[in-house]
């Protein structure tokens, strides 16, 4: 997409809202004709050549009156190009923040969360003011038609005059664009690093306040800062050159008129009134030009946001930044909203599932090489199988990869005998739920972490807070089940969150629960009650369990061993025991563990 | 607003200011020079205007006009010059300026407790400590520029219409002063409008933020719509508050081309009265019009200024509010402390996460570490495990009785002393974005590439790091990216081998290890615990393996404590139940 298409993109997402914000805004740019008339006639008038013969008194309430009219449609204009820019912004974000809750989840963003944000933020402010700011081209061409008929009427040479700054302005922020864009990128990549070592410092506070690192990681931010400070200062620099050049076009065209004009005073063909008149429209003019040279300058920034933007998008279609749907503003869209918000939009319910087959799957993570390496396995309806292995061996690589949380290099996946096309998509509930090995929590009340907009259904909740175990920490919690958790709310222990996400998965019906580590960080006797309430609870929906723990590879219809990314060996607990090493080792090992 | 209020926010402009700006002063007296004489080009086209115009109308000879008109546009060229110049330095103050303030409050809130960070996300932090900063940057560099160089201009041009006539100079005189006057009002109603709109601002990117570090869970659980519902139901808060936000920015734009009509009417009446009276000639009258127009912009400059001073307003409350939030943990004055293995004791220690609370998390809690033993400590989850270690780093202060190492009370140590002689390794995983080196040294430059190689080799991580493309400088994604839970534990554990502390505290540090791997690093954390305390946290018997001493925790109470052999050698005790309940391991 180009910068243009992109534009008109975001015009068009609300065309009639920008029509009305182009008309508000030309009129705005028009009603200064009106005084620069006026001022002539006051000249005209005391020199004895005016033509109206009104008076000082009348000229003084023409003054007023155009002001006020002016006031008039400058407010209109606000408020037009509020609802205009405010729509389209937030439905670039919208777009955005959807698109990235569609992508692979793990691999959701392709930069850091901070940096992320100043994409957000930054970037989209930056292509809403390039936007809001086109309507001053429009505005440009009515006065400079309506302005160039009068003068032309007054004087052919000078108004030609007039015009010349004009051709200078333009060329000038023509020629600049390159340098312009150029020091434009290097100065948001480095404002980005500082936002991004910002929010690195703080979402890991702890880590650094416990390694005592704290003047070092400040010491390092303050060299990020002046990094930001070099180039912002070029970028400055280059910007301000080039409005001074607009700014002294009045000047410039003054001095313009005054060579010529000296004669032509002289002999009394030019009037101090007409004189007046000039330089008036020339302000007026060149400050219409700073505008639209702003523009210009706003619109080249955009390409460079626009850039940025798509990168978010991880080489999806650009179109999908600009999609054009309803933002649900209006009172009346509140039913379709509800519907949004449940969810309504999740994947289409496969059917019960008899086996999930899975074969050639392949990941490897781009920074390392290292992944998972053609992985074959099978689930049978109704089993529970556990993935097991010693640390890096690519356990949650592979959920992870099966779910689509990770976009797969290679491999199949059928359902029922039937292709997965998109696993990300597919693997949603009424399909599959899952609670992952490091569990986030929103700031959001306790129930909502776990319906996540699930609807509550006859006791679902309560059921799946007594499978997770989590009866008693929620009786210990100040306000229960609407205690507000999360990075702004009361922290919860490592183990309550894992059981909260356990809840959360388990409060959605599916047909394939997938648990990744569930209890690692929980205590013994929990783990314990967890894993007993979780067979009696799960029905028939087949279970996916990535844990070295014995209490679940007893359970195990079906174990799987990891080895550096591929599947060393398979079987039931007893089998392994006697064929597998690793799988003695991580036996013993927890064996051990039991003191 | 209350004059008091007023002069308070005044005072801490004046503190600002001179903190930041005062460093600067050479630069700032250049910033002056160049700005008077920037000033005075602008003043003096006019008068040769006048000039001009007066000659056209009286003398033949060409001359002189076309020299006025060659002056006119030199000055204008020499003017754009030095205004370009002077933009350019007071930039780089207001750079330089915010730069040092963004790095103290970022060391400020560095530097703040627990309860601070869990109650302000990073995305709301990043709007404090970047955008509120920001929003100062104008503030800092244009003060210089706009303010004073605009108040300068005003001043000028009221001087020269003085010149002119005693009345056309009373009456602009009244003008500008009743200009800003009513500006000033006007921006009184429309600043708190701003105020909202940001911090609905800052909620929107605080949302956005925590949603796109947790993709995971929702992608996975179908919870996209829920979000997205949220994210809508915002935007229907917000739009109200923008549009609030920019009426207030028309009714600004709207009063002063009121003024200013008002003010070119008074300029028309009052030329033309002294026009008929014959004591101007029509090139003044001219002069006093432009001069008029002229002072539109330092008034429509300081307008402006006064805007970002609005914001600047806002955000410096702000600033000043988080640079006032005092950690609750007060840095001691410092104290020595025994070099190598370091003796704990607690004494009493009764703590509730919030004061009056009910029931408190742990509850006169006495126990003493000998320099060099290992302490375990076992519990449920909630009762009070982590919160001890919590404790002995003083992320958080008891309400009663007192902590020691050694024999000082830990209240008595510097901070970064006490956390450079104990450290704490938890199960969470905190990487950040950047080389492995960063995340193992935290840019400490003094620890050699071959002394972390050597660590990473004992704990079994050789292999992985012979895989990394780029040795140390490989870069790790922030949040651990293409990390194994586990490996990311392991580095975890490597960040402690690479300090010298004479207690190590492990809060569940093993947990996403498997057991294999746990067996693996049991020899090099042998290595690590000789000559230093420990206290292992644990759920798990496993882990406790090597404890001296065994405490049993729950509800914040002791309810056994002692020796390790004399524990598992009483039959009647918890401990011995817990080891000999074999196969199902149950602690309760």
């Amino acid at each position: 997409m180009t910068t243009l298409q992109y534009l008109i993109r975001l015009i068009t997402y609300r065309t009639r809202l920008y029509v009305f914000n182009a008309l508000a805004w030309s009129i705005i740019y028009l009603v200064p004709i009106v005084p620069g008339l006026i001022t002539k006639e006051f000249f005209d008038s005391l020199t004895g050549s005016g033509s109206l013969k009104m008076g000082t008194w009348g000229i003084i309430a023409l003054v007023l009156g155009a002001s006020v009219g002016r006031v008039v449609v400058i407010v209109l204009g606000f408020i037009t190009d509020v609802q205009f820019r405010f729509r389209m912004g937030m439905m670039l974000r919208r777009n955005l923040l959807q698109h990235v809750l569609k992508q692979p989840g793990a691999r959701a963003i392709p930069v850091s969360p901070g940096e992320a944000i100043s994409h957000f933020r930054d970037d989209v402010d930056q292509s809403e003011e390039a936007a809001s700011w086109s309507v001053d081209v429009f505005g440009l061409t009515c006065f400079a038609a309506v302005s160039s008929y009068i003068l032309v009427g007054i004087d052919l040479q000078m108004t030609l005059l007039v015009f010349l700054p004009l051709v200078v302005v333009v060329s000038v922020a023509q020629l600049s664009t390159s340098r312009l864009q150029k020091y434009r990128a290097a100065s948001r990549e480095s404002t980005s690093r500082v936002t991004g070592a910002i929010s690195e410092m703080f979402s890991n506070v702890q880590a650094i306040q416990v390694a005592g690192a704290e003047e070092r990681v400040i010491e390092r931010f303050r060299q990020f800062n002046d990094d930001r400070r070099r180039t912002m200062l070029k970028d400055k620099l280059m910007g301000e050159a080039l409005n001074s050049i607009f700014a002294n076009t009045v000047n410039l065209g003054t001095g313009l008129i005054l060579l010529v004009a000296g004669q032509k005073m002289q002999s009394g063909s030019f009037t101090i009134g007409d004189f007046s008149l000039f330089v008036y429209y020339l302000t007026f003019i060149t400050s219409i030009i700073t505008n639209v040279g702003t523009f210009i300058t706003h619109f080249k920034q955009m390409g460079v946001a626009l850039e940025r933007l798509l990168t978010l998008l991880q080489g999806a279609p650009a179109r999908l930044l600009t999609l054009k749907d309803t933002l649900y503003l209006r009172k009346g869209h509140d039913e379709e909203l509800a519907e949004v918000a449940a969810g309504s939009v999740a994947s289409d319910a496969a059917g019960p599932l008899r086996a999930l087959e899975v074969s050639g799957l392949t990941y490897r993570f781009p920074e390392t090489g290292r992944g998972i390496e053609d992985v074959r396995l099978q689930l049978k309806g109704g089993s529970f199988t556990v993935v097991t292995g010693t640390i890096g061996s690519g356990k949650t690589t592979l959920v992870r990869t099966l779910l689509g949380l990770l976009p797969k290099d290679e491999g199949t996946i059928k359902w029922n005998g039937r292709v997965v096309q998109d696993p990300g998509t597919f693997f949603t509930p009424a399909n599959s739920a899952y609670s992952a090995q490091i569990p986030r929590m929103y700031s959001d009340t306790l129930r909502n972490n776990i319906l996540l907009g699930q609807r509550e259904e006859d006791g679902a909740l309560e059921g799946a807070i007594h499978a997770a175990v989590m009866e008693y920490d929620i009786e210990h919690l100040q306000h229960g089940l609407e205690t507000m958790i999360g990075p702004r709310g009361v922290k919860l222990s490592g183990g309550q969150m894992q059981r909260t996400a356990a809840a959360r998965m388990l409060v959605r019906d599916a047909q394939l629960y997938v648990f990744d580590d569930l209890s690692s960080a929980l205590d013994v006797e929990t783990e314990q009650k967890l894993w007993e309430r979780l067979f009696e609870s799960r029905g028939d929906a087949t279970c996916l369990v990535v844990s070295h723990r014995r209490a679940a590879l007893t359970h195990a219809d079906h174990i799987i061993v990891m080895k550096e990314g591929r599947i060393e060996a398979e079987g039931t607990a007893e089998e392994l025991l006697r064929t597998n090493e690793t799988f003695q080792e991580l036996w013993s090992g927890d064996e051990r563990a039991k003191g | 607003m209350t004059s008091e209020r007023r002069m308070a926010s005044r005072g801490h402009y004046g503190e600002l200011l001179r903190r930041y700006l005062l460093p600067q002063k050479r630069t700032i007296i250049g910033l002056a020079a160049l700005l008077i004489l920037s000033t005075a080009l602008q003043l003096v086209n006019p008068q040769i205007i006048r000039f001009f115009i007066d000659k056209a109308q009286s003398e033949a000879d060409l001359q002189p006009l076309l020299l006025a008109a060659c002056l006119f546009i030199g000055f204008s060229v020499v003017q754009g010059i030095v205004s370009v110049v002077a933009t350019y330095f007071s930039e780089n103050v207001g750079w330089k300026t915010t730069n040092a303030l963004r790095g103290d409050l970022a060391a400020h809130c560095l530097s703040l407790d627990m309860p601070f960070h869990k109650s302000h996300t990073s995305g709301a932090i990043i709007e404090r400590v970047d955008g509120d900063v920001n929003a100062l940057a104008n503030f800092f560099s244009s003060l210089i520029i706009n303010l004073i160089g605009n108040a300068l201009l005003m001043i000028g041009i009221l001087v020269l219409l003085f010149r002119e006539s005693w009345m056309i100079g009373t009456g602009m005189t009244v003008f500008v002063i009743a200009a800003v006057f009513v500006i000033q009002r006007i921006r009184r109603l429309a600043s708190p409008l701003w105020t909202k709109w940001r911090q609905a601002n800052a909620e929107l990117y605080g949302f956005i933020g925590e949603q796109l570090e947790g993709t995971e869970d929702i992608r996975a659980n179908g919870a996209a719509g829920f979000v997205m519902g949220r994210f809508y139901r915002m935007l229907r808060v917000m739009l109200p508050l923008r549009i609030k936000a920019f009426l207030g920015f028309a009714s600004m734009w709207s009063t002063t081309i009121i003024v200013f009509a008002l003010g070119n009417a008074m300029a028309f009446a009052i030329s033309a009265y002294l026009w008929k009276q014959g004591s101007i000639t029509i090139g003044t009258v001219y002069l006093i019009f432009y001069y008029t127009e002229l002072l539109s912009k330092p008034i429509e400059k300081i307008r402006t200024q006064m805007e970002d001073l609005q914001k600047a307003d806002a955000s410096i409350t702000r600033i000043r509010a988080l640079f006032e939030t005092r950690s609750s943990i007060a840095d001691g004055p410092g104290a020595a402390l025994p070099a190598g293995a370091l003796a704990v004791k607690f004494d009493d220690v009764t703590f509730r996460y919030e004061d009056g609370g009910a029931e408190p998390t742990l509850d006169s809690l006495a126990l003493q570490l000998q320099p060099g033993e290992v302490l375990g400590l076992l519990g449920r989850t909630g009762s009070g495990k982590s919160t001890l270690a919590r404790l002995l780093l003083r992320f958080y202060d008891p309400q009663e009785g007192a902590i020691k190492l050694g024999d000082t009370d830990i209240r008595q140590l510097k901070l970064n002393q006490l956390r450079k002689r104990v450290t704490l390794v938890t199960q969470n995983i905190e990487i950040i974005e950047g080389t492995i080196r960063d995340n193992l040294t935290f840019y400490d430059e003094s620890i050699r590439d071959e002394r972390i190689v050597e660590v990473l080799e004992q704990l079994g991580l050789g292999s992985w790091y012979a895989a990394m493309p780029e040795g140390l400088d490989t870069r790790l994604a922030s949040g651990g990216g293409s990390l194994s839970a586990g490996e990311a534990q392991l580095l975890a554990f490597a960040r402690v081998f690479l300090t010298d502390p004479g207690l190590v505290i492990m809060d569940e540090a093993s947990s996403r290890l498997d057991p294999l791997t746990e067996q693996r690093i049991e020899e090099a954390i042998s290595r690590l615990l000789a000559n230093r305390s420990c206290i292992i946290i644990a759920h798990r018997l496993a882990t406790v393996q090597r404890a001296d001493q065994i405490l049993i925790l729950e509800n914040g109470r002791i309810i056994e404590y002692g020796r390790r052999t004399q524990l598992a050698a009483d039959p009647s005790s918890r401990f011995s139940t817990m080891l000999a309940t074999g196969l199902e391991e149950v602690l309760v």
